[in-house]
């Protein structure tokens, strides 16, 4: 697991432009984002609806390539790298989880975990998996299908997944989006359980209160720029 | 709730409007559907209408094929005078023409040589139809003598054989002719059947001279008549019957005439049919999948109906129109299409056919095809707009992680049947040969069952294997078996057209291997015709004086016609149309009392050699069950005129297609001795001593005829490369379609592979680890599909060879291993190229929240 030392510069974000191309223009999605996350911090990450907030995220873990700016993390900018060269770099770096689990359809619960350990090289990838999937507290949907399990069955699955491979940081896009209250309770709990284990640096992006609250800071986001950034 | 008029006028409504969104878009979910729907339909219709061009083309040109109104026909001798008078009352015109095998040899150089199937006319000819002759002059000119030499025009291939050129002279018989043109169409030529060597053409006066004709010589006598005005053929027939009764001669009319080109016509066209029928097959999975495809990306809509109270029925009805009204205009495309073609080919190639086509559209070809197309298209949508159709809205939405695998209702599965039997019933009503089209209706769904199993018993043996600790190979192996599959789709589509490919590819090559290889060497090398009985000594010691000789037999023939059976006259008997070869003229004959056939005897005795008592005969066991005779029964056989009954004393099962020197009636002794007979005699001798035997047996004997067995392979071996060549067009033809089918599966794979691709590389898969995983998983499947089409094309091909064809079966390795291949490399470069493009696409799309 790669770990970074406490207070050490986790991501540092510098004038991140996004601009998208679409048969009606361009269109300018980030528009100058600059922030500083340290190791271990928690980041609630809000704003309106088309504010940049996904955007962003999908920028950090070298999902869309940015217009102009720079991205470093760990020190080391993730820039004019790749598609494999940046596949490479999320699967040591980068967990993500999202608001509608994307996990395999055709793939069982405990295979759906073991992927990004298969694809890190990672010795005794199931045995790793169903370790996940106690910690999940779903050792016994094991065998079972994203399609025969609950919403929030899904959602623990894909934490599963997302920590696995003890990623130093961890995107989460809205987790809580498709779920009940209760059931987004306890997978706010979870999140921040493990969090909390492996020490990880999480960004999450929601429109709740109560979980952005749960986090150690808050970074607003409006039309595409940093509004408001609290501790 | 509706009652169903208002269901229907409400599903068809509704069906409109999402009709008209797919045309909007192009119909973008709909092009392999039309495109399996249009190549079955045009395959179909096209077929139809260019059998039927071609058999109108034959009806209408039978008069000038035959030569005539009417043709008498004999052997040996040609019709008294009195006989000629009477029908040179009773006709318009009369033309005779007298054929015969010779050997023509070049006046130049006496090792050119060849067998000519020799034609000697009188001034009338042709009567009917266009000689087409190159320089065009008048043809008896041509013929005529000239400066003391008689004319002759021949066939080109003739020339080449002889090595020679117009104005060279040539030795027929003991007379000199010179060639004075090559002909390019005879209007006759297709009624006269199977050639052994080039036709040649001369005077009949000519003939006379030659000294050809002798005692018992195996010449055939022509008579083409015009009718007087107004007659007609069977009224004619009956006169002559009646006033000149006679069981020598043989009347045909235009028919008959053609009746083996027609023949050719009707299995050419079953083979084809049956063809389009497979391609109407594949292209019925390809539909299949396509509309499965529809359906799948309809889910959402489909649940959404439901919710808002939408019947089963009624969903079932909204999609099974729009299906039906796409397969209709597909149906109209491949109409056009399959009208215009036989029209289009025909216009080009004419010219080059021996028959004379008739260009035009017919309209049955195209009612055919309308109905196996709108018939396919309603059995093949039933299943799986069914299953799609009886699902709760709940589970429908969960579609996408929970593949959709439940049968549909009992209704459906049972009109689903109902639909397959009426096509197998329509393939019977239009598929003239029965016992094939039974056999090709038992044989798709045979092989479309076994190819399924076989498909579902590698998916369980690849769970029960263990699983490679290798990432790559541990994620194809849980490919295969997993949810959603396309490893059985693809087997179907790709293997049933390399099962139809192999099956074909391994019977012409075994057909070429028993034409060019094992036939020659176990065949005779020669066999001489018309040796005189004076001649018979000294033909005997030119044959044995050539080294290396061996088996040679001679044995006596003259020739005879059967006329009756236990009594019955022929006309009136019911024969197998396998068995019409021996009653459609006559037969060469022939006694013995000794057993000299290596056939076996499967029924009676052979009779002592010193046997002195009523006619008996020996026949071929195959006729016998033909005919419904048996030891003891009778056959009437005119002979020289006169009527023959002979007891049938044995019965003997003769192989013909090992081209051994037998006989398919011999004669006990007693019958035939006083006949006017000459020889047939068959050898064998090394291919380097061949041309020294056949120079040693016609130089000094001029009426006899050398029928070289190798030429004739030879030449069956060109027609079998001509129908190779179409055989396996077509089965690459059932080839593409497969791969069309293959290209919806690929369609139908794209969206979730795409998606798991996108997940796969936000979790850290290389470009490259991604392309491993699809090309090895459909490298294998495409290895797998070869193997199990490998199994079943053998299997297929191995009955054809051994059950009906009857050789000696011999497994081909190249053909399987190079059908393999292309199965592996198709399936695996539609993987490449999925992959590849699955890889170009972003994959943020994906994954946003919307």
């Amino acid at each position: 697991m790669k770990t970074f030392a406490p207070n050490q510069l986790a991501l540092n974000l510098n004038n991140i432009h996004l601009e998208l191309n679409s048969l009606a223009g361009s269109v300018q999605i980030l528009k100058g984002i600059s922030m500083k996350i340290h190791a271990g911090e928690t980041i609630g990450l809000i704003g309106a609806s088309g504010s940049g907030k996904t955007s962003l995220l999908m920028v950090i873990a070298g999902l869309e390539a940015i217009s102009k700016g720079l991205i470093e993390i760990n020190g080391k900018s993730i820039l004019n790298k790749n598609e494999d060269q940046l596949a490479l770099f999320r699967r040591h770096n980068i967990g993500i989880i999202f608001q509608n689990f994307h996990l395999v359809p055709t793939m069982t619960a405990i295979e759906n975990i073991a992927l990004p350990l298969e694809f890190s090289g990672i010795r005794q990838p199931f045995k790793i998996a169903a370790e996940q999937l106690d910690l999940v507290g779903l050792s016994a949907r094991a065998q079972h299908y994203p399609g025969q399990l609950s919403g929030g069955e899904q959602q623990r699955i894909a934490v599963a997944r997302a920590f696995s491979t003890s990623p130093p940081i961890l995107l989460a896009d809205e987790p809580t989006g498709s779920l009940d209250k209760i059931t987004g309770n306890e997978i706010t709990d979870l999140l921040f359980n493990l969090q909390n284990k492996y020490k990880t640096t999480m960004i999450i992006v929601t429109h709740s209160p109560e979980l952005a609250s749960r986090c150690k800071r808050i970074i607003s986001l409006e039309n595409g720029k940093v509004s408001t950034s609290n501790v | 709730m509706y009652s169903l008029c208002e269901e229907l006028i409400l599903g068809a409504r509704i069906a409109q409007r999402e009709l008209k969104a797919e045309i909007r878009n192009k119909l973008r979910n709909f092009w392999v559907f039309l495109v399996c729907i249009i190549l079955g339909v045009a395959a179909i219709a096209s077929v139809g209408g260019l059998k039927d061009s071609l058999q109108a083309g034959l009806k209408s040109n039978s008069k000038n094929l035959l030569g005539g109104d009417v043709e008498i026909r004999l052997s040996h001798k040609p019709i008294s005078e009195k006989q000629l008078n009477y029908l040179k009352n009773n006709s318009q015109k009369i033309s005779k023409i007298i054929k015969m095998r010779t050997m023509t040899r070049s006046q130049k150089s006496n090792n050119h040589r060849t067998l000519t199937e020799l034609k000697a006319v009188d001034n009338a000819y042709p009567l009917s139809g266009k000689l087409v002759l190159n320089p065009n002059k008048d043809i008896n000119i041509l013929i005529g003598k000239s400066n003391e030499i008689w004319g002759s025009v021949v066939e080109k291939s003739l020339l080449t054989k002889l090595n020679a050129k117009l104005g060279d002279l040539i030795v027929i018989g003991s007379t000199l002719f010179q060639i004075r043109a090559t002909i390019i169409s005879e209007p006759d030529r297709i009624a006269t059947g199977f050639n052994f060597g080039p036709s040649a053409l001369i005077s009949s006066t000519a003939l006379m001279e030659t000294g050809l004709i002798q005692p018992g010589s195996q010449t055939r006598y022509h008579y083409r008549i015009i009718l007087p005005k107004g007659e007609k053929l069977e009224g004619w027939k009956n006169k002559i019957q009646t006033n000149h009764p006679s069981t020598r001669t043989r009347i045909r009319g235009p028919e008959d005439a053609t009746q083996g080109a027609r023949q050719f016509i009707k299995r050419m066209g079953t083979f084809f049919s049956f063809v389009s029928l497979t391609v109407l097959f594949i292209g019925g999975l390809g539909v299949n999948s396509a509309v499965k495809n529809y359906l799948n990306s309809k889910i959402k809509t489909i649940a959404t109906f439901k919710c808002l109270g939408a019947s089963e029925s009624l969903v079932f009805k909204i999609y099974l129109f729009q299906v039906l009204a796409l397969g209709a205009f597909g149906v109209l495309i491949g109409l056009m299409v399959g009208a215009l073609t036989p029209v289009l080919l025909l216009s080009i190639f004419q010219d080059s056919l021996p028959i004379k086509p008739l260009i035009k559209i017919f309209i049955q070809p195209l009612l055919i095809a309308t109905f196996f197309g709108l018939l396919s298209i309603f059995t093949v949508a039933l299943w799986p707009i069914g299953q799609y159709c009886k699902f709760k809205p709940g589970s429908l939405f969960r579609a996408k992680t929970d593949p959709l695998s439940q049968y549909p209702k009992r209704i459906y599965l049972f009109a689903t049947i109902v639909g397959v039997s009426l096509i197998g019933i329509l393939c019977i009503i239009t598929i003239e040969d029965h016992f094939f089209t039974y056999c090709f209706i038992l044989g798709a769904i045979l092989m479309f069952l076994i190819l399924h199993f076989c498909a579902r018993m590698t998916i369980k043996l690849a769970t029960m294997l263990p699983l490679p600790s290798n990432t790559i190979l541990r994620l194809v192996q849980s490919n295969l078996h997993r949810p959603g599959t396309v490893f059985p789709a693809i087997t179907v589509s790709i293997g049933s057209g390399l099962s139809v490919l192999i099956a074909i590819a391994l019977v012409q090559e075994n057909l070429s291997d028993q034409i060019t290889k094992n036939l020659p060497e176990k065949a005779p090398a020669f066999f001489f015709i018309d040796i005189q009985p004076n001649q018979v000594s000294n033909f005997d010691t030119a044959i044995k004086s050539i080294k290396g000789t061996r088996n040679y037999q001679r044995v006596p023939t003259l020739r005879g016609r059967i006329v009756k059976i236990n009594g019955e006259q022929i006309e009136l008997s019911e024969i197998p149309e396998e068995s019409h070869w021996a009653i459609r003229g006559d037969r060469a004959l022939t006694y013995s009392a000794k057993q000299t056939s290596k056939a076996e005897i499967v029924a009676g005795k052979w009779w002592s050699e010193d046997y002195h008592g009523k006619p008996l005969i020996s026949l071929d066991s195959k006729l016998a069950k033909s005919f419904n005779v048996t030891v003891g029964d009778n056959l009437t056989i005119n002979i020289l005129g006169k009527d023959v009954k002979a007891e049938i004393a044995n019965l003997r099962k003769i192989n013909w297609r090992k081209l051994q020197f037998d006989f398919a009636i011999i004669f006990a002794p007693g019958t035939l001795e006083n006949a006017p007979l000459t020889y047939m005699a068959a050898v064998e001798v090394p291919i380097k001593k061949e041309e020294e035997l056949e120079k040693a047996a016609t130089h000094s004997f001029p009426n006899v005829s050398a029928i070289r067995v190798r030429n004739i392979l030879e030449s069956a071996s060109k027609v079998l490369y001509g129908i190779k060549i179409a055989i396996q067009g077509t089965a690459i033809l059932t080839l593409l379609i497969g791969t069309i089918v293959l290209s919806s599966i690929m369609i139908a794979e794209h969206q979730r592979r795409l998606y798991e691709s996108v997940i796969f590389k936000m979790l850290g898969a290389t470009r490259p680890q991604i392309i491993s995983i699809y090309f090895i998983e459909y490298s294998i499947v495409g290895l797998l599909t070869g193997i199990i089409a490998a199994l079943i094309g053998s299997l297929i091909g191995w009955a054809i060879i051994e059950f009906l064809l009857q050789f000696q079966w011999v497994f081909s390795g190249e053909v399987l291993i190079y059908t393999t291949c292309i199965s592996t490399l198709t399936v695996a470069t539609s993987g490449l190229v999925t992959s590849w493009h699955i890889l170009g696409q972003k994959t943020t799309p994906f994954l946003r929240n919307d």
